[in-house]
Order: structure tokens, then sequence, then C-alpha cells
């Protein structure tokens, strides 16, 4: 068969030990291999941001980064954004809140770009907070409400 | 993607050793490399990651000017307060790149090899000719969907066009490539196409990007990066432009001006002809208008992309007139 | 099967019928634990990959698959070759062709990007490249790319789709003012974010099928039919849709492929189309090209309206994208006539994508409108008031109800229109030019029978239980209202089950038929459940209210009472502990009682058959919308922004106003990218969609949308459905492109005729 790599994953504060092609993508990976099925594959391209999520704290597309790569570096997805009692981070209530999703298939990786946008200073104003959630595609439409939800969630944390 | 052995380089040696394998490409961010392998445009055997080693990432800000490692992120460099002071359209090509996810993947150095968003480069299954891909194969661009491809430095052979944006606001400003052993201006790194497209820019076998070095300027301090497209983010420019300005002491005259262009060309394209018939003169919105249009001699269209080379000038024009206080 | 816990937000009236209840499922979503079609973990899964043709017609005279089968971990490779055995199945309306085989792998290419390989192996990477190591051979046939190819031609009249009253073409002739053009749109895509795919698993002779779907059970009956199965062996798992669109009602032939590769390899299969390859495995919206005659007098009273259209079909299906569908019924006219063609090209079947029909028509007839307001120097919105439309002038029937005025005149006022400066290019700023323009909107109201179940548990939880599905209109959420205003709980003792084929049957999640109809059968269900458990608390010998002598009894807030007073009351739980009872069940559906049969049932909920269209009965029904749009062009780039919108909306009562706010906006936003962004690139050579990913096909991200402001001006309409809503998914995009193009045409002068309005047009 092929060559495959052990690799032992830092994702949401726990280690994950899985035996993987190197050309297996972190998206893949963590879908595929680790049952962390919260990161969503929409383009597999770099084109439309569900699959975002945290390496090292920062934004990125988990599509377009060999599992391989992160290795050492600590990953969060979606599934480690609440609390250690299921609590809502505030930027998960305030998208519930101002119903800032319908289908809810890029809500992961606009909440993980959410997150991430406010504690870059990137949530100063509405028209900044759109231009830096636009590497997030939302087909149903929710743009508006995104804004509002990532608005009220940078109020809160300041 | 074909199956790849991945390994990381312990060092810069190492990364240049391992590149010389046949088949062997360098992994910085990883938006280029994997998604190009995704299409089935690029196969490698092996992937050599740099993007752990230590000291490549560095942003120095002094009055010599900018230097920035090969794997700072563009998120980074753009959000550098002292890039930001020193060269404003050096910032606002990298804000206005991307998505601020891929923004904080890609690196200074692999942004600069970025490779042409051709449809027709992109789809081999249903496209295989390819003079970029497989040279001698054709172009199955032209005689196809024109829209977004280059009007300058075109050839017979290629019409793509190079799609980064911070090339381009480098190019404006003379920055050099710093390869170790060379150093090699920006503007010449990039090949022209002529008869053989898959030559993109003179990276040898073996040669990692060490970082770039940006002199520091009166113009690059005065400047801007203008992009126009379709939607308001997250896209390829339609055009755009690097623009940098230097007034002499009367406020009026042109003492230095840089003018390149982005989304219209095979390369990052400076503008020197526009550059030389504004020194010297005063700036006026008309002689600007003027001037631009001179960025288009030789323009090449295929029909879909005519519009380019009306749009272009304009968009010179905003920039140049925006830096100069007149827009 | 999924199981909610309900979210509540704002105060208690939310968790009834009207009220702004936070998303049902909503935390499901926001945490990564709302598993979709493709999420399931299915042991001992294999992977499968389509391969699509690169020609756009002829026949594939060979495939070698001896590389892709010596791959590592490849498992099966199946090509035209291969004998499938399926059967042809139903068609939309439950018309089913006899004895025709049917073959998801066909030898004869039709378009380009059609599947006609398909290759599974134990990964999708392994697959994926095996893939690569097929070798096709076509024999190559003359294409037509599209509508715009010389050899197209006029196409095919669709008799039933003409319409006509009045002497259109005298009446045109003898106005003293006439206007007339064509309009175009282009072929469109409805990229839900969520790609197609599926799991497909056999046990023995029933299949199970993991895989988003607008309609679990009209996708049942396409596998059984396919595969020669009895419809209870079918089970479709789709309890979340990440965005349908009308692209996930049907079942398509990569499902058809995916489903017969687990038969052979006797282990289930998954397949998941590539985002390009969702470009070309289903059709998105066809092409149209329309002229549009207005005739009229000097002072704007429309005399006459001929409208021609044509769609792009395929060349294997005659399918309307019914560019006459708004023209006859915005404005009153006594002469008119429409007629409709489809010309085939080599492309994949067109779909439904929202607004079908309705939203290229509303494309034509509303700039049209403008463009003769500008003729005459009239104010666009003074002519529509002036050509009001009292009734239906094409069925004749009166509406049902009808507040396209009120959103025209309460639109108008909410953004300002009488600030408005009527000559186009009189608004700028610096070199922004700016424009207002409105477009209106219409989607008829379509009545479908649904069933549902209410199961009272032992623990006191009330459950919804229905085929229905939530793709984000809000199903759950306005279920949970239903339900809890229905039977007197509150929505935080409410589960909703929904998705699930083997579930009582609903109609279809599409052309904005599903809310109207599963709240009119949740609502009775949970009206008989509650009469049930009343009944059984009056008059079982273990309930402790046969001592009190009451004749009837309240539920309300949880808990079942005796009427006005101080007497006995209890809990659910507290009840049917009493009763001894784990579990109560009542079912109902609004079938006619005709129409009860097994065979009825299994029609209605498979097919379109117990669908009725708007003029079906005494009134004319719709849903209607007015679109008010300002935009800025750069004078010098062309490129257009949409600065603000305000749109008003008559759809009638709204179940949850929070959900129904969303669906406008989203309507709205989709309406924005297909004025301003949306064209699919064919490549003339070869048919190809060239654009076919969301880099190059764009759809608009968050920075190209402002605010919108949505209003409500509808009042409940008991003809369009049992609680009074009419749809509201549709009309939302409904009139948004015409609303721009006629706010450019102001804002530059220059009118667009043919969308999307790229910058190219505008220099």
């Amino acid at each position: 068969m092929t060559r495959t790599l052990h690799l032992s994953l830092d994702i949401n504060g726990r280690r994950h030990e899985l035996d993987v092609e190197p050309r297996v993508t972190l998206l893949d990976a963590l879908r595929e291999h680790l049952a962390l099925t919260g990161t969503k594959k929409g383009c597999d391209q770099g084109q439309c941001g569900a699959c975002t999520c945290h390496v090292d704290g920062q934004r990125v597309l988990s599509c377009l980064t060999l599992a391989a790569q992160v290795e050492g570096r600590q990953i969060t997805t979606i599934e480690g954004v609440a609390g250690p009692e299921g609590e809502l981070h505030p930027v998960q209530a305030a998208f519930l809140e101002h119903d800032a999703f319908q289908c809810g298939y890029c809500t992961p990786g606009q909440i993980m770009s959410a997150v991430a946008c406010i504690r870059e200073g990137h949530a100063g104003s509405d028209d900044e907070i759109r231009e830096y959630m636009s590497g997030n595609l939302c087909r149903c439409g929710a743009y508006n409400s995104i804004v509002a939800a990532v608005r009220e969630a940078a109020e809160a944390a300041r | 993607m074909r199956d790849f052995s991945y390994s990381r380089a312990a060092s810069l040696e190492d990364a240049r050793q391992a590149i010389l394998q046949p088949g062997a490409f360098v992994l910085a961010g990883g938006t280029t490399l994997l998604d190009l392998a995704k299409c089935g445009v690029t196969e490698p055997e092996t992937v050599v990651d740099i993007s752990h080693l230590a000291g490549l990432d560095a942003i120095t800000v002094d009055e010599e000017g900018v230097t920035i490692g090969a794997i700072a992120r563009m998120s980074a460099v753009a959000d550098h307060p002292g890039v930001q002071a020193a060269f404003p359209a050096i910032s606002e090509s990298l804000s206005l790149a991307a998505s601020a996810q891929l923004r904080n993947m890609a690196t200074i150095g692999g942004n600069l090899l970025q490779r042409t968003r051709c449809a027709y480069f992109r789809d081999p299954a249903a496209f295989p000719a390819c003079n970029k891909r497989v040279p001698g194969s054709g172009c199955s661009a032209i005689g196809g969907v024109t829209r977004n491809h280059a009007v300058l430095g075109v050839s017979d052979k290629c019409i793509a066009s190079y799609p980064g944006d911070l090339a381009v606001a480098l190019v404006a400003f003379d920055a050099v490539v710093d390869l170790g052993a060379r150093q090699v201006t920006v503007e010449d790194f990039f090949l022209p196409y002529g008869d053989a497209p898959e030559q993109e820019t003179v990276l040898r076998p073996g040669e990692v990007i060490l970082g770039v070095k940006i002199r520091a300027s009166a113009a690059g301090m005065k400047s801007t990066y203008l992009k126009v497209r379709d939607r308001q983010s997250y896209e390829f420019a339609a055009a755009s432009a690097a623009v940098g300005l230097e007034f002499e002491e009367d406020g009026v005259t042109v003492r230095d001006i840089r003018v390149a262009l982005g989304g219209v060309a095979s390369k990052p394209w400076r503008a020197r002809s526009v550059e030389q018939a504004l020194i010297g003169k005063p700036l006026e919105a008309e002689t600007v208008a003027w001037a631009a249009r001179l960025a288009m001699d030789g323009a090449v269209s295929y029909s879909d992309n005519l519009y380019k080379i009306e749009l272009a000038p304009r968009v010179i024009t905003r920039a140049i007139l925006t830096v100069g206080g007149l827009a | 099967m999924t199981i909610m816990e309900p979210r509540k937000h704002g105060s208690a009236s939310d968790g009834l019928v009207g009220g702004r209840l936070s998303r049902f499922e909503g935390r499901m979503k926001i945490t990564g634990a709302a598993t979709y079609a493709l999420e399931y973990p299915v042991e001992g899964v294999a992977h499968a990959v389509l391969v699509q043709s690169t020609i756009a017609a002829g026949r594939v005279t060979s495939i070698d698959t001896s590389a892709a089968l010596a791959a590592p971990g490849v498992l099966l490779v199946l090509t035209p070759e291969d004998e499938l055995g399926l059967m042809t199945a139903s068609d939309w309306y439950g018309n089913r062709p006899e004895n025709q085989p049917y073959f998801p792998l066909p030898r004869e290419v039709s378009y380009n990007g059609q599947s006609i390989a398909a290759v599974v192996a134990e990964s999708r990477e392994l697959a994926v490249e095996a893939a690569k190591l097929l070798r096709i051979a076509y024999d190559e046939a003359p294409r037509v790319a599209d509508l715009y190819d010389p050899a197209a031609g006029k196409g095919k009249l669709m008799e039933n789709l003409s319409a006509g009253w009045g002497d259109a073409e005298a009446a045109l002739a003898a106005s003293p003012v006439r206007i007339e053009a064509e309009y175009s749109t282009p072929r469109e895509y409805h990229v839900a974010m969520e790609p197609h795919g599926l799991t497909a698993r056999w046990d023995g002779d029933r299949l199970t099928v993991w895989e988003p779907s607008q309609w679990t059970h009209g996708m049942q009956r396409n596998y059984a039919e396919w595969f020669g199965l009895p419809l209870e062996n079918v089970q479709i798992v789709s309890p979340f849709i990440g965005g349908g669109f009308g692209s996930k009602g049907v079942a398509l032939a990569y499902g058809a492929v995916a489903a017969a590769a687990a038969r052979k390899l006797g282990r289930p299969v998954r397949l998941a189309l590539t985002r390009p390859q969702n470009f070309t495995s289903y059709g998105g919206r066809a092409a149209t090209r329309q002229t549009i005659a207005l005739g009229a007098t000097e002072d704007g009273v429309l005399q006459a309206i001929v409208h021609r259209g044509f769609n792009e079909t395929s060349t294997y299906a005659d399918v309307p994208e019914q560019t006459g569908a708004a023209t006859p019924i915005l404005y009153k006219v006594e002469n008119f006539s429409s007629q409709s063609r489809v010309v085939p090209v080599n492309v994949v079947s067109p779909g439904a994508l929202r607004g079908p029909g309705k939203n290229p028509s509303a494309f034509g007839i509303e700039c049209a409108i403008e463009e003769l307001a500008y003729k005459i120097g009239m104010d666009p919105l003074e002519l529509r008031l002036k050509n009001y439309a009292d009734h239906d002038y094409q069925s004749g029937k009166p509406w049902s109800t009808r507040r396209l005025r009120e959103a025209l005149t309460e639109g108008a006022d909410a953004f300002g229109w009488s600030k408005r400066s009527h000559a186009p290019r009189s608004m700028r700023e610096g070199r922004t030019l700016i424009g207002w323009g409105i477009g209106c909107g219409t989607f008829p109201v379509l009545r479908a029978p649904s069933a549902a179940m209410i199961r009272i548990l032992g623990n006191g939880r009330v459950e919804v239980v229905s085929g229905a599905i939530d793709m984000g209109q809000g199903t759950y959420t306005i279920l949970a209202q239903t339900a809890s205003e229905a039977f007197g709980v509150p929505v935080e003792q409410i589960d909703v089950v929904l998705g699930d084929s083997r579930l009582p049957g609903s109609a279809i999640a599409g052309g904005s038929m599903l809310a109207g109809s599963i709240t009119g059968a949740v609502h009775k269900t949970a009206a008989a459940a509650r009469d049930e458990l009343i009944g059984l608390a009056l008059n079982d010998p273990m309930s402790p209210f046969r001592d009190t002598g009451a004749n009837t009894l309240t539920v309300s807030e949880g808990r079942i009472s005796v009427p006005s007073g101080e007497g006995l009351s209890l809990d659910l739980a507290e009840l049917m502990a009493a009763l001894g009872r784990e579990e109560i069940e009542v079912t109902r559906n609004t079938l006619p009682d005709d129409a009860q049969g097994l065979t009825d049932q299994n029609n209605a909920w498979s097919s379109m058959a117990r669908v009725q269209g708007p003029t079906m009965g005494d009134y004319s029904m719709h849903s209607w919308c007015a679109h008010f749009a300002e935009v800025r062009v750069d004078e010098d780039f062309g490129t257009v922004r949409v600065s603000r919108m305000v749109s008003a909306f008559d759809c009638g009562r709204l179940y949850n106003p929070k959900m129904v706010e969303s669906q406008w906006r989203g309507g709205i936003i989709m309406g924005i990218g297909q004025a301003l962004f949306e064209e699919g690139h064919v490549d003339g050579r070869n048919g190809r969609t060239v654009n076919n990913n969301v880099g190059d096909y764009l759809v608009p991200t968050n920075a190209d949308i402002p605010d919108l402001q949505v209003i409500s001006v509808g009042v409940p309409d008991y003809e369009a459905s049992a609680l009074g809503g009419k749809g509201v998914g549709e009309v939302g995009i409904v009139g948004v492109a015409p609303a721009i193009a006629n706010a450019v045409f102001h804002a530059t002068g220059k009118r667009i005729r043919d969308l999307p309005l790229t910058l190219e047009k505008l220099i």
C-alpha cells in the first residue's frame, strides 16, 4: 500500500494518535479518522472557509493544511470552543440569539473565524467585521446576523 | 493528491538538499502547493516542510528599509506597524488578498511563487493542452473563456495572468529577493512568457527563497495599493495598481513615482512608461489619465478581457490621484 | 433520527406560533454536534469517486480500467460496460415508464461533466488517484454549447406554458407608447455549502442511504424503484441538510452509482462529490432569454404585454424555466400573450433553483416596467401602483390576499423613496454614482398534504415526529411551536424528530410548500393527541380525574387540569404514570377521507400528484414582495455595490418571524449574487463550465451585503394554509435582480439587460 505516518495531534487539549498517509489533510484527519465532524468540508480547495479551525490560536483552513504539518501545534476545532460543562462561548451564544445561521453547515467555520476575528482586533466596526469575515461563505445568507453576533460578542469581550 | 512522502527540514541546508530530488517541493503555507496538488497540476513525490524553521519569519523595519523573512505570514506582514508606515502599499496589497485564514497560512516566499488562476491550467483532465504544464502542448485558454486572462506580457503560447498582489507592490519599490547565494530584484525574479511559459521565475534547482528586502523610500511611505474586482472581498484582481509618489519641495511636481500593475499581466508588471511620463511634471488629473494609458502599450486582448485594457489605466489614474491627494 | 433539546430565548410567547423562538436545533449546529449525512460513522465503508466526461456530446467507446484496478486499495471500477440492473424510476408526478432500464453511467455523453465511471477504493485519497488512471476514449459528436450557440435554434414551444387573453398584438400596435427589449439570465448554480453525496449500506435486501434530502419520501421512492425494492426496504436518513435551494429534492445518478457499488461490493460505500462535480452532477437554473413588449397610454396605463421566452434545457428532457411565470400576474392588463420555448443544448438537465420561473420572469417584467416609467417620465413606484392588479387577470379569480400595494407603499416609506431624484445620473458622491430601483416579486402558494405523529412519553415529554426535513428554514422550530400551542405544553417539553423516510410522510421542502403543509398536519395531530389524552383522563379506570366528576379537562403549560378552579391538576408524567402508560402515539394526516389507503398515502408523500396549484380553488393565492435597492457604482471602474435595501413582504401569517426574516434575507442575498456576480462560464468549444468552483463562480461574501431591512405587511390567509401562512422561502429572491438592475440604470443611465451586472458592462 502507501506510506503512512504515525502522528500525535493536540486537538482541543487532548492528544490524539493516528496513522495516516502524509497526503491526508488536517480536515480529512479530523473528519474521517478522528470522528471530529464539526469541521466541515465545503469546497476542499481553500475557497469557502467551512473548514476553518485554529492552529496555535490562529484561524486557518484545514483543507489546505496537512495533518503532518500541525504535529506539535495546538489545534482547536468547533468541538473545543464551548466550556468544559458545555457552557456556550459568547460567540456561540450570540450566533444562537441573532439567528446567525440557517442550514448550519458553514456555521462551525463562521464561529471559529469569528472567535479569531475578535481576538485579532478586527471587529472594531461593522465594515471591519464584514471584511474580516469574508473568508467564510454562507449560501443561506446569514451575513447580517453574523455581523450582529460578532459585534455583540466583541463588545462583550471589551 | 498523489501519494507523497513528507519530511520536515531540520535546517535550510537540509531543505536545499532535499529539494534537489526529482519531484520534491518546498511546503511552507501550503495554500498553493496543496491546492495545485489537489487539482492534479502539481504531483509531488516529496514535500519538504520548512514552516517550522526558526528565524525565517522575522520582519525587520529600520531606516534602511524593510526585510521580511520567507516564511513570515501574510497577515503578520500586513498588520506590522513598521511595514504599514514605510510601505502602505505593501501592507494593503496583503490585506486585500485572499481571506484572513489564507493570510494566516500563506508565507511571503510562497506568495511570490503563487501560480496562475487560469481555469485551463487548473483543469488538466478536461484541457490536456497547456504550455505551462506540458511545454509544447498548446494553450487551451486562447479561444476559450478569457475574462480573467492577461493582456500584457502574453505570447501566443500562454495568456495566463499572474494572480498575486504582494509582488505587484514589491515590484513597484524595487524589492529584492534574497536567495542566499544571490540577490535578484523581484522584477527580474519573474520571467516574461515568450516561448517558455513553464518557466515562471529564475529560481534554480535547490534554491530556496530566504526573504525579500525593500529599500526605504519617500515614494514608499506615500503609497497605496488599489484593487478592483467584482466582489468586495476574497477575489483576485480584475486590475490592481501599486503606486508610490514623491513630490518636489513645491508639493506639486513629481520627483519620484512608482507604478506597477496586477491582474492584467503575465507577471507583476512595472509600468515604467507611466512613471517616465510623469516625472518632472506637475501632478494634474488630465496628465495622469493620459500617462496611465501608456501602460497599455502592446496590450493584447482575446475579447473577453478587452475591458482590462480600459480598466487598468483608470485604476492607475485613481491610485496616483489618491496618493497625490487629488482624488 | 435525532432528538432535539429545545432552546428558548425571550418571553414565554416566543414558544407559540408567531413567536420569535430561537432556532430549536441551534445548539447542535453551533457546537458541531449536528451530524450531516456524510458524517455518520458507518463501519467498513469504502469510498467512491466519480469520473466525469470531458466532452459535451458523443459516445464513450472504451475505458481502460487496468491501471486503475491495479492501483493500491482499489476495490471496484464501474463503467458503462457494467450492467447494474437498475430500472427507471417515476417522474416528479409519479408516472413511471414501463420496463425501461436506467443507466446512471451512460455510454452516450450528453454534456461535459456527465458521470461516466466510478472508482471505489479503501480511502477517498486512493480512489481519487486511481480515477486519474482510467484511459477513456470517446467518439465525439457535434455539440450545442449553450443558448447562444449558432446551432441552438429556436427550440420547442411549450404549449402548456403559453398564456393569453384579449388581443395583445393588436392592443400593442394601437398603444401610443411602446417599449420592447430582450432580457437574459445566465446559467446559475445552487452552491449549497454542503456538497452532495451519500453513504449507502445494504443489509440483505434493505438499503439505508444517508444523504442530504429535501424530500425523504420522494428519494426513498427513487431508490426503491431503481433497485426494484418495496418502499419500506429503503430508508433515507437526513436530519440535517447543509443547504439545498432546490438541488436536493430527488435522488441523482451518483446515488444510484454508490448504492449499486455497495451492492456489488457487499460493503457500505460513501460517495462525496467534489465541489467542481457539484456543478454538473445536477442542474442549476437554466439560462434564459426573453423579449417583452409593453404597450401603454401616455399617462402610463398598461394596454398590452407580449412576452416570448426561451430557456436552455438538456438534450434528454424538456425542463422549463418559465420566464412567463410572473409576467401575467404582477399588473392589471387586459391584453396579454406569453409563449415559452425550451432549447436543447448539451447541458445537464436544469433543476429548480430558488424561485424557479418567477425569478427570471420577474427580471424581465420588472425591468420592462421601469423602462416604461422612464420612457414616459413617471415615477416607477407610481406606475406600479397605477397598474395595480385588483384580481388575477390570468385566472379571472380574486386574490385570496394580496398586500403588494402595502408592500410598495410601506417599503417606499421605510426606504425614503419620496426623496428620490428622477433623472438618471442625478445622484452622486464624487466618482460614485448612486441609484435607486424597485423590483416586485411573487411566488405561488402550493398546497400539499402531510402526515405527522405525536408521541406522549411516560416521562411527560412530547415528541413531534415527521419525515419532513429542515435545511435551515426552521422546520424543527416552527413544529415545536405548533405542537406547543395546539397541545398546551411548553416548547421545553417538546422534542422534534425529523428527516427520516421511516417517519410519517410529508410534503417536499420545496416550492415553499412545506411549512404551510406540515404545520397544518402537526396542528391537527397535536390537537388530536390532546383530545385523546383528555379522553383517557376522563374515562380510563386508572385515571385520578375519574373521581372529580369533570366532563372536560384543559391542557395548558404542560399540565392537565379540571377547568376553572382549584381542582385536580397533574403534569403529563404524573398522568401517564397514573394511567400506567409508557407512550401514547397519535398519527394524523391532511389527506381527504377518500384517500386514506396505503397506496394513496404512499403516492401522496412520494410524488407531486396531490400538490395543488395557486388557482385550483376559488382564489388565486400567492406571496408578494417589493424590493427597494440603492446601489453605488464606481463611475470609472464599473463596480456595483448594493449599499442599502428595504424589502417588504406579504407572506401571510409568520409562524416564527425570526426564522422568516432569516429566510427573506437569505433569498435577497442570493438575489444580490444573481444580480452582480453569478454566471456559469461555458467554453463554447466543449460545453464545459470552466468556473466550476467557488473561487471562480462568485457568490456574495459578507462584505458584499449591507444591512437588509425586511418588513412584513401580510395578514393571515386561511385559504392558503391551515394556520394562515403563505410561502416565505422562494419569494425573497424574486424581484431582487431587477431592483438592482433598475437602480444601476438610475445611477448610470445604462440599461443592462443581461445578468450579471459585471463591471465590463458598465465601464
